[in-house]
């Protein structure tokens, strides 16, 4: 059996000052095979994949690629030895076409002349290979992340490579897309290539892979037959201990009315929408990305400027013209993008906690530094942050974590009434998510309204008490908690033949 | 809520005195020292009363680091203060010649500055696609453009009334008034800056524009604002430089903007915003002025002397990249 093991690591041992970032982990993988690879935020992934593409030299261990042992000094050495790596967030050149990005660095040349009509036909072809919706000579840059990433793989074809590794690629992507993707790595399997890919998302792994592995506080836990382990032992491989109840949904009796838009439009991004939040309640806001959610919503917190449309709180018209109008309102947002949006990345967690409340805890306009500092322990240790101090950068902090930074910072605003959070589980890890449904929960209980912006249907279903779906910029309909099911979704995200095209234009 | 795990996190700020004197700042307290022991050795007649009678024709361009560390830290640039300086002065004499009183001269000089930075800082807010490098080089050429229309074919004026200017050029002990006003406003601008609010917005502002507007920081405002103050700091600048010139020309303020971005960056403030404070920036104006005044007495000429500011200003800022570099390099990404 030893001949069909394309790659293997043994005993990998990766230090960065002060952290054993991977402490003797181990990983085989089979020619032709998908391999998950699972784990928390922080549990080493990303570090293993980096080695094995050769941006990470390790201490200690062994790489075998065809049962020869290799070292790779860069990630050049590894592309030539057949391993690609395509990230969640493509890095490509987006000024230029699809057919310079494939073949950036290896053009084909003659004479010293770039051969533009036979990359253009190859790159065309790996295209077609792959069902592709665009064109080689298309702007990167006009592609969704989903077409990007096609184009990463048909780069990847491109250089002839064997080894596939796909760093949580449907965590951008759409029900569609996501399904669009897994044709893909279908095909790449039937064609003998062999795929690692790492995804917080179990229906990836059920879809698509045949073993996993886990990785947990940079070390190997196990590696499991897909079909020979259940979905509660996996997460107690990968979590440590036992999850019951991912969704920890509350019976709370609603109140008055906390949140109402109206009729709100914004041309080209959403038309007509309408929606509105109780006390106590938590409603959903789902739909494919792109239907105009988290657009509507920054409309409704000053983000952007609507062109019409009304917003009542607790029965009243506000008037929000810019996001300081919503906060002192207490419709407090928890943005999609934490690292852009978010938080400060280069600022320690504390000062990200108080930026938007300075003024409230200051003296005459003087920062109250050690005020600052109490509350901002305070509701960083609420939401059980793992750091060590309030001064560590915002940068140094997993996903999971800079999550619940950017959480603290909104629950710091005493006066709220709203809480809208953005796709609040994007990107982090089952135990962490299971903690921000908590503190969904808890919130609600407080009598605040709260409105979650989600493309996870499982949480939508799982947490929300009504669920507002959103199409091509109008909402498409409402569903109750008794009587929601994915299909439901499903039907009211897709666009409708009686739907006119282009309702939000 | 949650915290269950009942881990806590240390809200206890590090640092001692030993880390703060480990500071930039603390470095250019020493290269300080350093200039001036230099300044002693090379030149026989470099001591307190030589220097200090030099020293207005310098402090005047001191008044513009506050403003220019404000919109440094805002991740913004102004090339055009050496312009406003210019076209405030001539102004000013136009105003003094027309027999108008001092107090309205002095106003005629600081509001011309605060025009041309609110003109600056409502093309900049208005247009945010626009790199503010290229704005202010456009106001640049047009601030300098009018005064030099203004100024006709003579290309100079003199300010024919000099008992007003004169009364500012006064000395109070051996300090020019100049030096008591920028200490006034070195305070004031360094304290906003690091103890307030608003100083913590700007810094907000640089390190992450759309976080702090997420936060409910009104951005464009704030930037508004900062142009305008530099603006009107020029405008000062230009009031104290006429006391020691009595009159302007079209080169009047020429190559100031670079200087002043020298002795901000120098002081540790970085171009890409958010880092930096102006104690800093203060200190390294009064490094430069010593060195310009030392190497003058030795008759080095004008050019040797940029090459040697220019030389430091760049290890100045090699230094805390070289720190970076290593650590980053240790570090690598502790992800």
């Amino acid at each position: 059996m030893a001949e069909d093991i394309i790659l293997e690591l043994k005993g990998i041992t990766k230090i960065f000052p002060g952290v054993k970032a991977l402490n003797n982990v181990q990983f085989q993988l089979r020619r032709g095979e998908v391999h998950a690879l699972m784990g928390e935020n922080g549990a080493g992934k990303s570090t293993f994949i980096k080695v094995i593409t050769g941006v990470h030299s390790a201490e200690e261990g062994h790489m075998y690629l065809n049962g020869q042992e290799v070292f790779f000094k860069g990630p050049l050495d590894a592309q030539e030895a057949g391993i690609a790596a395509v990230y969640q967030h493509p890095t490509s050149y987006p000024e230029l076409s699809v057919t310079e990005n494939i073949f950036m660095g290896h053009e084909t040349v003659k004479g010293g002349i770039i051969q533009w009509r036979e990359m253009n036909a190859k790159a065309q072809e790996l295209l077609d290979s792959l069902d592709a919706d665009f064109k080689a000579t298309d702007e990167v840059g006009a592609l969704s992340v989903a077409q990007q990433q096609m184009m990463e793989i048909a780069k990847a074809l491109s250089t002839n490579a064997q080894i596939f590794i796909l760093d949580e690629p449907t965590a951008a992507l759409t029900a569609n897309e996501s399904e669009k993707l897994y044709g893909i790595v279908d095909k790449l399997r039937e064609d003998g290539k062999s795929v690692i890919f790492i995804s917080h998302r179990f229906e990836d792994m059920y879809r698509l892979a045949s073993r996993v592995t886990v990785f947990r506080d940079s070390q190997y836990i196990g590696t499991y037959d897909v079909d020979g382990i259940s979905n509660a032992d996996l997460i107690k491989a990968m979590v440590g201990r036992e999850i019951t109840d991912m969704y920890p949904k509350q019976e709370i009796k609603l109140g008055e009315e906390m949140l109402r838009v109206e009729g709100m439009s914004r041309v080209g991004y959403f038309k007509d929408v309408s929606f509105d939040v109780k006390a106590g309640e938590i409603v959903g806001l789902t739909g494919l990305v792109g239907a105009g959610r988290t657009e509507t919503i920054e409309s409704v917190c000053g983000i952007t400027k609507p062109d019409s449309g009304k917003v009542y709180l607790q029965g009243k018209p506000i008037t929000i013209k810019n996001p300081s109008d919503a906060m002192e309102a207490g419709i407090i947002l928890l943005p999609e993008d934490r690292q852009r949006q978010g938080l400060i990345l280069s600022w320690g967690l504390g000062r990200n906690v108080t930026l938007p409340i300075q003024d409230v805890l200051a003296n005459k306009g003087f920062n109250d530094e050690k005020k600052e500092r109490e509350l901002s322990k305070k509701h960083l240790e609420d939401v059980d942050t793992k750091a060590v101090t309030i001064f560590q950068p915002a940068s140094s902090l997993s996903g999971g974590n800079q999550q619940k930074v950017v959480v603290a910072k909104a629950l710091a605003q005493s006066h709220m009434k709203v809480v809208i959070m953005d796709e609040p589980t994007k990107g982090i890890d089952v135990g962490a998510k299971k903690e921000i449904y908590e503190i969904m929960g808890d919130l609600a209980k407080k009598g605040y309204g709260i409105i979650m912006i989600s493309s996870e249907m499982p949480e939508i279903i799982g947490m929300c008490d009504r669920i507002f779906v959103m199409c091509n910029g109008r909402v498409s309909g409402c569903l109750d908690r008794s009587e929601v099911t994915q299909e439901k979704i499903l039907e009211l995200s897709m666009e409708q033949s009686g739907t006119k095209k282009g309702g939000a234009a | 809520m949650a915290g269950k795990s009942g881990r806590e996190i240390s809200a206890v700020p590090e640092g001692g005195l030993k880390e703060k004197l480990l500071t930039w700042e603390g470095a250019l307290i020493l290269i300080f020292v350093a200039v001036n022991i230099l300044g002693v050795i090379i030149s026989p007649v470099y001591n307190a009363t030589n220097v200090l009678r030099e020293m207005p024709k310098y402090l005047a361009e001191a008044f513009m680091v506050f403003g220019m560390g404000y919109i440094l830290v805002l991740g913004d640039i102004d090339i055009s203060v050496g312009s406003i300086v210019c076209l405030s002065a001539t102004m000013a004499c136009f105003a003094g010649n027309a027999g108008l009183p001092f107090g309205v001269v002095v106003l005629v000089c600081v509001l011309t500055g605060l025009c041309c930075g609110m003109f600056n800082g409502l093309i900049a807010t208005k247009f945010t696609e626009l790199p503010t490098m290229i704005v202010t080089l456009g106001t640049q050429i047009v601030f300098r453009g009018i005064a030099e229309v203004s100024l006709g074919s003579g290309g100079s004026i003199s300010m024919q009334n000099t008992e007003g200017l004169s009364l500012i050029a006064k000395k109070i002990g051996p300090f020019p008034i100049s030096f008591f006003v920028l200490l006034i406003f070195a305070i004031v601008f360094i304290t906003l800056l690091s103890k307030t609010t608003f100083g913590r917005k700007l810094y907000a502002i640089g390190s992450n524009q759309t976080a702090a507007k997420y936060a409910g920081i009104n951005v464009q405002g704030s930037r508004f604002f900062c142009f305008s103050l530099l603006g009107f700091l020029s405008g000062v600048s230009a009031l104290f430089l006429l006391s020691t010139l009595y009159g302007a020309n079209t080169t009047t303020g020429n190559g100031f903007e670079m200087e002043v971005i020298a002795m901000c960056v120098f002081g540790g403030i970085a171009t890409t915003g958010g880092k930096g404070n102006l104690i800093g920036g203060f200190i390294a104006a009064f490094i430069i002025f010593c060195l310009k005044i030392a190497l003058g007495q030795r008759n080095i000429n004008t050019q040797l002397i940029l090459v040697i500011i220019g030389l430091m200003l760049i290890v100045s800022v090699v230094i805390p990249g070289l720190g970076s570099y290593f650590g980053a390099k240790k570090k690598s990404t502790t992800k």
